[in-house]
């Protein structure tokens, strides 16, 4: 039972901490990428490359006054930034970082919450992501507040649509919902050089999720709840210091997590990168350590792409967006889905 | 295990004070969504007690019914707003006018 | 059992702040909290499907479009200016204590019973196999149904005049090519 608790406490601890503790990395990395696409030099003062620059940042976030604005709803206001950030940890508690393996004479499953179908409870918490926009847009108080809020949540549910035919159609292709048996069956080669990936199977599905995450994380090109021409700063607005960043965190938590459910489905997960194989069977080391840098490599590329697209697409016009969910992606997903439910069917 | 029969009890009554002494109508749709929410907690408990599989799955239908039931209200809510500016009960009295 | 007594305190808790509280918004709340504390019950009771379920659909989306449909209506401009009516209050709760005593003497009668564990196989498998054999009609009803309410929805919230309009003003606003 203590071995059980010390367990649990360490896999909460590694795989929750992680993602909060590379976020000043990743904001280095985006506010970088952003200069570099844009021929500027970004953030480069503070220590070796501009690496302090983040932290900072995080100093100033704490020691800024907080300013609590005299018309807001002074319970929705205070719990929004926990419940965005709260529900965007959530999912990462069923994503696994390694296959399982022996050690202290017992498997260990390498996520912190074990069940056969993850992938569910994984979906359930990240669709629980509007909440924290929505009460922080009504507890503002505020016009441009409440605009912002209720863009971002009518941008998130209709995309939720496309993003889970998509996922439908890869617990068909793979018939599990265990997200251990979904990545063992990703391993090895089509022709000896083709990764077994999802993308392959299914790249109709990879794309919609693909644009599911950037609707759901509010990224650039959907980040309309926050379109600084229109509504000022969106659902955000009234909100200063470490509340604000609370807000900020929950951002990149949640692009982080979708991003790892991304890989997980379509990009095999944490099996090996290709080629990593042959290296590793050379080094003594556990396979374990392996599979977490790959998929952190992943996550890494992941990170990037969304840097990349964000300083490329322009922001979409609000109808335009919701055209695009209803009437373009939410076919094509349909679609999708029914030709592999007969593909699959007549397979078997 | 025994205390949630009284729980579902509990739930479905308050759910039906609540769709009674309720004023608007979105309050009345929040009460019912509480007894639709009642009454699957005693389906669950039922297929533990008997071994039924089958009511498990009624859970699974009452959700698919309180979803289609909560978007039509809210929808005609809606259009009522939209007609008369208001979602009280009180106010909606054609008939006895 | 001590969690059992845990979660049913914290349900009841929540069950009775959305009935009476004054604020919708917060009433909406509760039902969220509600809706999550009994997804833990049924995780607690062994059906873990469901309760994933649950809180994809029912707190992901039903309270979702209730949240929504306040935040469309302003509702405070209402608040406060109405006169509670004591009868009113009076009645329904008189009618709840009947059904809950006759429900509590049900359920008090039939304690052994009830609390007898017969269930073997809860594994998500079995739930679907009886779904897809037995009750295969239901669950097809129950797709046209939702069929119906999307439809239904649509009819109900869209003017025709005002979905003339605004087509034409969109079309004014499309760039020529």
């Amino acid at each position: 039972m203590f071995e059980m608790m010390i367990e649990i406490l360490i896999k909460t601890v590694v795989i929750l901490g992680l993602p909060l503790g590379a976020l000043p990395l990743i904001i280095h990395v985006e506010r970088r990428g952003a200069a570099f696409m844009q021929k500027r030099l970004g953030p480069n003062r503070v220590g070796p490359f501009g690496l302090f620059q983040p932290l900072a940042d995080v100093a100033k976030f704490m020691f800024k006054e907080e300013v609590h604005p005299a018309h807001v709803r002074p319970f929705f206001y205070t719990a929004a930034p926990m419940i965005a950030l709260i529900v965007a940890i959530l999912p990462l508690a069923c994503i696994p970082v390694a296959a399982p393996f022996e050690a202290f004479g017992r498997t260990i499953f390498p996520e912190v919450f074990r069940s056969d179908m993850g992938i569910f409870f994984a979906f359930a918490a990240s669709a629980l992501g509007s909440y924290g926009i929505l009460l922080a847009g009504w507890g503002s108080n505020n016009k441009y507040s409440m605009l912002g809020a209720l863009r971002a949540c009518a941008q998130m549910v209709s995309y939720e649509l496309s993003l889970s035919t998509s996922v439908v159609a890869m617990i068909f292709v793979f018939s599990t919902n265990d997200i251990h048996v979904m990545v063992a069956a990703q391993q090895g080669y089509w022709f000896n050089f083709i990764p077994k990936w999802g993308f392959f199977m299914q790249p109709v599905a990879a794309m919609l999720f693909l644009v599911g995450i950037f609707a759901e994380s509010n990224r650039l090109p959907f980040d309309l709840a926050e379109g600084e021409s229109e509504i000022v700063a969106g659902y955000h607005l009234e909100y200063s210091s470490m509340k604000f960043a609370l807000f900020f965190m929950a951002e990149y938590i949640h692009m982080i997590a979708l991003s790892t459910l991304f890989i997980i489905m379509f990009f095999g997960g944490y099996n090996l990168l290709p080629g990593l194989e042959l290296i590793a069977d050379k080094i003594p080391l556990p396979i374990a350590l392996f599979q977490v840098a790959s998929l952190v490599v992943k996550i890494a590329l992941m990170v990037w792409f969304f840097v990349w697209v964000r300083w490329t697409l322009p922001r979409f016009r609000y109808d335009k967006l919701m055209d695009l969910g209803w009437e373009r992606l939410l076919p094509i997903g349909i679609a999708n889905l029914i030709v592999t439910v007969l593909f699959v069917y007549f397979r078997n | 295990m025994s205390i949630y029969y009284y729980l579902a009890a509990f739930l479905f009554c308050l759910g039906l004070l609540g769709t009674i002494f309720k004023k608007d109508l979105i309050s009345i749709l929040l009460c019912l969504e509480l007894m639709m929410s009642g009454v699957a907690l005693l389906f669950i408990l039922f297929s533990k007690s008997t071994g039924f599989l089958g009511a498990q799955l009624m859970v699974i239908f009452t959700m698919i019914i309180s979803a289609c039931e909560v978007a039509i209200g809210l929808s005609l809510i809606i259009a009522l707003y939209r007609k008369k500016q208001t979602i009280y009960t009180d106010d909606i009295k054609i008939i006895t006018e | 059992m001590a969690i059992d007594i845990f979660l049913t305190i914290i349900t009841v808790i929540f069950a009775l702040m959305l009935v009476f509280s004054k604020r919708t918004v917060v009433s909406a709340f509760a039902l969220l909290m509600t809706l999550l504390t009994l997804a833990l019950i049924y995780f607690q009771l062994g059906s873990i499907f469901l309760s994933a379920v649950q809180v994809l659909i029912n707190a992901g989306a039903i309270a979702i479009l209730f949240v929504f449909v306040m935040m469309l209506i302003n509702l405070e401009q209402f608040q406060n200016n109405r006169e509670k009516s004591k009868i009113k209050l009076v009645i329904s709760t008189f009618t709840m204590l009947v059904v809950l005593g006759v429900l509590a003497l049900v359920i008090n009668n039939n304690i052994e019973t009830l609390s007898v564990n017969n269930l073997t196989d809860n594994s998500m498998n079995a739930l679907f196999s009886k779904l897809f054999s037995t009750y295969f009609l239901p669950f097809e009803m129950a797709t046209v149904l939702l069929l119906a309410a999307i439809v239904a929805c649509i009819v109900i919230t869209t003017h025709e005049k005002q979905l003339v309009e605004e087509e034409t003003e969109l079309h004014k606003m499309e760039p020529k090519l």
